[in-house]
């Protein structure tokens, strides 16, 4: 279908004028006064050099309203932090309310906002005696449903009668989806409809390149599609958009501060590279100290990390299970863990998401059944579940999961990926956000992608676990190790969460170290000695202020979104917000209508396979680097854009946007 | 189009009566009429429509309630208990523990593994408190610790922080990670690359990202342990061919068509998998041979250059660079940018088709976030210092052929890697009748055409080689120490014994670096030679 028209097909593209893909007019532009990408790329660091010295007052940031009726001829693209200094159209760039003289913030507002107001802080967690409440499911209306269908309906039957006309049109075009001289399709058209014809249509909605620190907000190089969506020019110009979607739970993504101090002076000493696996020669002293740490910080006897979290699940659970070992897994988990069970060799059977029923009622059958058709009992079992879906924004219920672990004998594999840093008065994860013991749990799992701002995983358990992991998982001997910059982001941002108690190195020392119990501060001992260390890090008030500022954000965003009358999944106190649209097509709407707007935002959107088919949603990471007025920003434009797009489906009480706003500290500190 | 609707007329004719008839149940689900009345319509308008829609939905439907937690208790060898005999089987039922212990020797291993204080390099300080020769780090090109790379690091590391905090499919991706591609792609002329986060998990996504159930896979009996994932979760025909012996391979590719025209089975995808320079022993393939054989039996090929990228060729790229083969011969060439590059990560190089299938198909790069965007720029940079330094990799390769001038005339050590690899594979050569050399020579081609091949379907050969794994790993493990002691830091070729789809013959794998002056290099494997005729010598 080569009409242009064909794209107008679902109307919601038309609401939005300056969609990349939608004119004609930007396509031309794009194709003539564009350089091409690979010119663009390589003038980008040249730029970057040339801008610093440059005092332009030319305005680097723009909505994309502007970039496209201004000259695209600044495609040599200035840098990040040039910005000139009065341009605050965005509303992004410096605090609405300046600072008052006795307020000093050692943060770049566009990295990490400026925030004093006290009463902008919670704290969330578990008491002793608190019961677990499930989140309860909101159904949306039968129409909704029900046109949810018919969309995706339509988009198979367009998208295969376009394959039908295309095929016998232009051949050519489809040419590498067909058995051509003798080799078979690397992706044949069955294979790759979906992607071709359902997700292309949304592309532009995702692997949006950005630059700069994925902070409080983000820059995005702004581009456009010659072709619709199947390739993309960058157009020259960049927009700072607020940034809800990059996990950055404590707002550790900086460039500046004390965290990047550490790591600039660690780079000095180590360099940036590791050489190979920790047991063919690559093991530093940073990780030992690293993983003690770590230990420390869990609250658990050992740990060891690995270079990437993918790699972390993947790579380790087949160290611990085999055939004739059975793990049961939420059917919610992470592709991550999937993979590393494949691998194993061992048997899976999954339970309904968070559903401690149906995961009582499996365990009670397969440990009677025992292995499939030899019924012997099986080796072990291995309940692995996450403790922060990343996708719903539920927590586990880990109490109940460890009354069954008491019960039923099996091992218990939290992946911490999203909750650690995230949840708890401590930052410490599930366990501390449900007051428990972390001891009671095997394996705790986790990645410093999010929380920590750095790359990789953990896992931590027992000595011999670990040391068993240390000699069998696939990481220690061929995979490379974790980087020294990387361990040091890690080592910065997780002292900054404990706090520090600065010990002298002698014996005295060594015996107060034992008493210093789990969550307390790590002594200084625990650090390289060279590190430099922040005030505000030695005594534990940064890691308190990020902790607190995030909880508020999430509680609020949460209750406020369900008062506006949105449907969401999470759980109050989850950082991970999901807001359900359900219509494919809206979906792609919301996200470029948030890009758009006069303070654009940047969102992710997930569908289907990501999610259920019908539950197309839109997903907030909140982060501590918001501020109050931040979250105000994107209630405001979800409360305009979902009165457009008729997702206010929730039932329940109903606020009006200016009410909620104002009665903020209310809303979260009101019991649940 | 309208002959056939005519022709099948009947047909729909039938299905519309039966969906007649589900029509009064189906009317009380609650927006039922809404369809019902658009399925109307448009079946006046195009009965054909109706049939394919009603399909649709039914798989829509289908794919819906196919719930993934489903239990099996149709299944004819279920046993029906009463929820008392179940408590007792439950109080019965005693798992084995999670981990089991380490052993004396395990314990051992893992205690004497070296480690470096400060920064890694050609001469690192270790924990107690030696400087040594480091033989043992991947460092060819010497680009760790490199002043350049460590100042492009902290500019950027100002600019950007340290992580990219999400996934490249949501906000990850940042210019310093599409430049990077940029340059791996243009560094070996390929149309496009992609990167992962990590060298190990490259080659594992890539191979299931392609080949899926029912395709064919050839591939090589000594791939390293990512491969043999890859090929695992892949879950393809896997066939073998005898390690490093082309002959092998062609015989296998004649045979899967020969079984293909015979069974007269569909076309399907096929691959040929093999590593550039083999992890396991250092050899090299012959790639023009291997680029000759899969044009002629219409194979794509997967070649893992994680040893061989930065390590061979005038400038660093590798087999391609060596043997003058275009890498657009290569369907997908895979490498390392944590060990060619000195930085973390790994990469595929390719077509724009193959690269941006795993953009959405390639498991750890969609579901991992981006690597850090300092380490994006230090390995563009490494590319930037290998092509305008030719001298790094000539001086790496006198330093391959100083070692090996030493250690290729020592009784007791058998290296079977290439003479111009990088990496050398040292193993024990002991005289004694029962514990004779192996046959680590590929069989000749004239005794494998004879007819007496190896299954294609086992991953053992037909002869494999004998030897005593625990004493050789023991005596090497000596070596290793005894080295350490006069200044030279070693390591053995750790593997997963157990977890391989086949034993690796222990051995020591030397990586060189040009970082290392050739005197250093001489006196390094002056240490390691002395080591072996002490250690192996004593039993002589
Ligand atoms: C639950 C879970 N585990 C593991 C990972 C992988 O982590 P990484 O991005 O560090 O590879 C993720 C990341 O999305 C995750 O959500």
């Amino acid at each position: 279908m080569p009409s242009p028209n064909a794209r107008g097909f679902s109307s919601p593209i038309a609401i939005n004028p300056s969609s990349p893909t939608a004119s004609l007019f930007s396509r031309k532009k794009s194709s003539t006064a564009m350089s091409t990408a690979a010119s663009y790329l390589s003038a980008v660091s040249q730029a970057d050099a040339r801008a610093r010295k440059l005092t332009d007052t030319d305005s680097t940031t723009s909505t994309p309203a502007l970039s496209l009726s201004s000259s695209v001829t600044s495609s040599s693209g200035e840098t990040v932090l040039d910005e000139s200094p009065l341009d605050n159209r965005d509303g992004l760039t410096y605090p609405k309310v300046p600072p008052t003289s006795e307020q000093v913030f050692g943060t770049v507002h566009t990295e990490f906002g400026h925030c004093g107001n006290e009463d902008h802080r919670f704290t969330a967690g578990f008491k002793p005696g608190d019961q677990w409440k499930p989140v309860i499911e909101q159904e949306p209306p039968h129409y909704i449903l029900l046109s949810t269908y018919v969309s995706y309906l339509l988009l198979i039957v367009i998208g295969h009668l376009r394959d039908f006309i295309g095929k016998r049109l232009r051949p050519s075009e489809y040419k590498h989806l067909m058995k051509q001289d003798g080799y078979m399709a690397l992706n044949s058209d069955f294979d790759s409809f979906y992607t071709r014809r359902l997700k292309l249509r949304i592309d532009d909605c995702f692997a949006y390149p950005t630059t700069g620190v994925p902070g409080r907000t983000i820059l995005l190089i702004d581009r456009s599609s010659p072709d619709y969506n199947r390739t993309y020019v960058p157009v020259g110009t960049r927009t700072r958009a607020l940034n809800i979607s990059s996990y950055n739970y404590l707002g550790f993504a900086q460039g500046t501060g004390g965290c990047a101090d550490a790591v600039e002076e660690g780079i000095h000493r180590y360099g940036v590279a590791t050489c190979g696996a920790r047991l063919e020669g690559a093991s530093l002293d940073l990780h030992t100290q690293a993983e003690a740490l770590i230990a420390r910080f869990i609250g658990m006897e050992d740990a060891l990390v690995s270079s990437m979290g993918f790699a972390t699940n993947s790579t380790i659970i087949p160290a611990l299970v085999s055939k004739g070992c059975l793990v049961i897994s939420d059917e919610l988990n992470h592709a991550s863990i999937r993979f590393g069970v494949r691998l194993s060799g061992a048997n899976v059977r999954m339970f309904k998401h968070n559903d401690m029923g149906a995961l009582e009622q499996l365990l009670r059958e397969v440990i009677s059944q025992g292995q499939p058709k030899t019924h012997r009992p099986w080796k072990k079992i291995l309940v692995i579940v996450e403790g922060l879906y990343s996708m719903e924004g539920t927590l586990v219920n880990l109490p109940a999961i460890v009354e069954l672990k008491k019960k039923y004998k099996f091992y218990l594999f939290v992946d911490e990926a999203h909750s650690i840093g995230a949840l708890g008065p401590n930052g410490r994860g599930v366990c501390d956000y449900f007051n428990m013991d972390p001891r009671s749990i095997d394996i705790l799992m986790g990645t410093f992608t999010k929380s920590f701002g750095a790359a990789g995983g953990y896992i931590s358990a027992n000595k011999n676990i670990i040391d068993r992991l240390r000699t069998s998982g696939h990481s220690g001997a061929y995979a490379e190790a974790m980087s020294p910059p990387v361990l040091i982001q890690v080592m910065a941002s997780m002292a900054s969460i404990m706090g520090i108690s600065i010990q002298q190195h002698d014996k005295a020392a060594a015996q107060s170290q034992q008493v210093i119990a789990y969550p307390g501060p790590t002594p200084s001992t625990a650090l390289p000695p060279w590190m430099p260390l922040v005030p505000t890090m030695i005594d534990g008030s940064d890691g308190k202020m990020r902790l607190r500022r995030l909880a508020f954000n999430a509680r609020y965003l949460n209750r406020a979104l369900r008062r506006l009358g949105f449907i969401t999944f999470s759980h109050d106190d989850s950082p991970v917000v999901p807001l359900l649209v359900f219509n494919p097509g809206k979906m792609a709407v919301f996200s470029r209508l948030m890009r758009t707007r006069a303070t654009p935002i940047v969102v992710v959107v997930v569908a289907y396979p990501a999610t259920p088919l019908i539950t197309s949603r839109v997903r907030f990471c909140l982060s501590a680097a918001h501020t109050k007025e931040d979250v105000d920003t994107l209630l405001q434009a979800c409360d305009e854009v979902g009165d457009l797009l008729d997702l206010k489906q929730g039932t329940g009480e109903r606020w009006p946007l200016q009410e909620i706003m104002s009665r903020a500290v209310e809303i979260v500190n009101e019991l649940p | 189009m309208s002959t056939t609707t005519a022709a099948l007329e009947p047909v729909f004719t039938f299905l519309s009566y039966s969906y007649a008839s589900l029509e009064s149940s189906f009317f009380k689900i609650p927006g039922s009429h809404v369809v019902a009345r658009y399925v109307r319509s448009s079946h006046q308008n195009d009965p054909g429509r109706t049939v394919l829609e009603i399909m649709l939905f039914i798989f829509a439907v289908r794919t819906l309630l196919q719930s993934r937690t489903r239990a099996d208790h149709s299944g004819k060898h279920f046993i029906k208990f009463e929820e008392k005999e179940i408590d007792d089987l439950v109080d019965e039922w005693t798992p084995e523990p999670l981990a089991v212990d380490l052993s004396p020797k395990e314990k051992a291993d893992l205690v004497s593994v070296p480690v470096i204080v400060g920064a890694t390099g050609p001469k690192p300080k270790l924990t107690t408190g030696k400087t040594v020769l480091n033989l043992a780090s991947y460092n060819f090109t010497g680009l760790a610790g490199n002043e350049t790379i460590n100042q492009k690091a902290i500019e950027v590391l100002k600019k950007y922080g340290l992580g990219s905090c999400g996934p490249p499919g949501f906000y990850g991706t940042q210019d310093v990670h599409i430049q990077l591609e940029k340059d791996i792609a243009d560094f070996l002329g390929t149309e496009a690359s992609i990167i992962y986060s990590q060298a190990f998990s490259t080659i594992s996504s890539v191979i299931p990202a392609f080949s899926k159930r029912g395709d064919v896979i050839v591939a090589d009996r000594g791939v390293n342990f990512a491969i043999q994932k890859g090929l695992q979760v892949s879950r393809s025909n896997i066939r073998w061919y005898d390690h490093n012996d082309l002959h092998s391979l062609e015989q296998v590719l004649e045979s899967v068509e020969k079984e293909r025209r015979k069974k007269g089975l569909p076309l399907t995808r096929r691959f040929i998998v093999t590593e550039g320079i083999f992890d396991c022993d250092g050899v090299m393939s012959d790639l023009p041979k291997l680029v000759e054989l899969k044009l002629k039996y219409k194979y794509r090929l997967v070649l893992d250059e994680s040893i061989s990228f930065g390590s061979v060729g005038r400038t660093g790229r590798g087999l391609t660079e060596l043997y003058n083969v275009p890498a657009s011969q290569v369907d997908m060439l895979i490498g390392s940018v944590a060990t060619g590059l000195a930085a973390t990560g790994g990469f595929c190089a390719g077509s724009d088709i193959v690269v941006n299938h795993q953009r959405i198909n390639g498991t750890s790069f969609v579901y991992s976030a981006a690597m850090p965007g300092l380490m994006a720029v230090a390995a563009s940079e490494g590319i930037n210092i290998l092509r305008n330094t030719p001298s790094i990799l000539s001086t790496l390769q006198e330093n391959v052929r100083s070692i090996r001038a030493i250690l290729d005339k020592v009784d007791c050590i058998h290296i079977p890697s290439h003479a111009a690899s990088a990496t050398i594979h040292l193993q024990i050569r002991l005289p004694s009748p029962a514990l004779l050399a192996p046959n680590m020579i590929p069989p000749s081609p004239a005794l494998s055409s004879s007819g007496r091949h190896s299954n294609p379907l086992s991953v053992i050969p037909r002869d494999p080689p004998q030897y005593d794994y625990d004493l050789e790993e023991r005596l090497l493990q000596d070596i290793v120490e005894e080295a350490l002691t006069q200044g030279v830091m070693l390591t053995r070729a750790k593997t997963l014994r157990g977890q391989e789809l086949a034993d690796v013959r222990p051995s020591i794998r030397i990586a060189v670096t040009s970082a290392l002056s050739r005197k250093d290099c001489e006196k390094a494997a002056g240490v390691v030679k002395a080591a072996f005729v002490k250690i192996v010598g004593k039993r002589r």
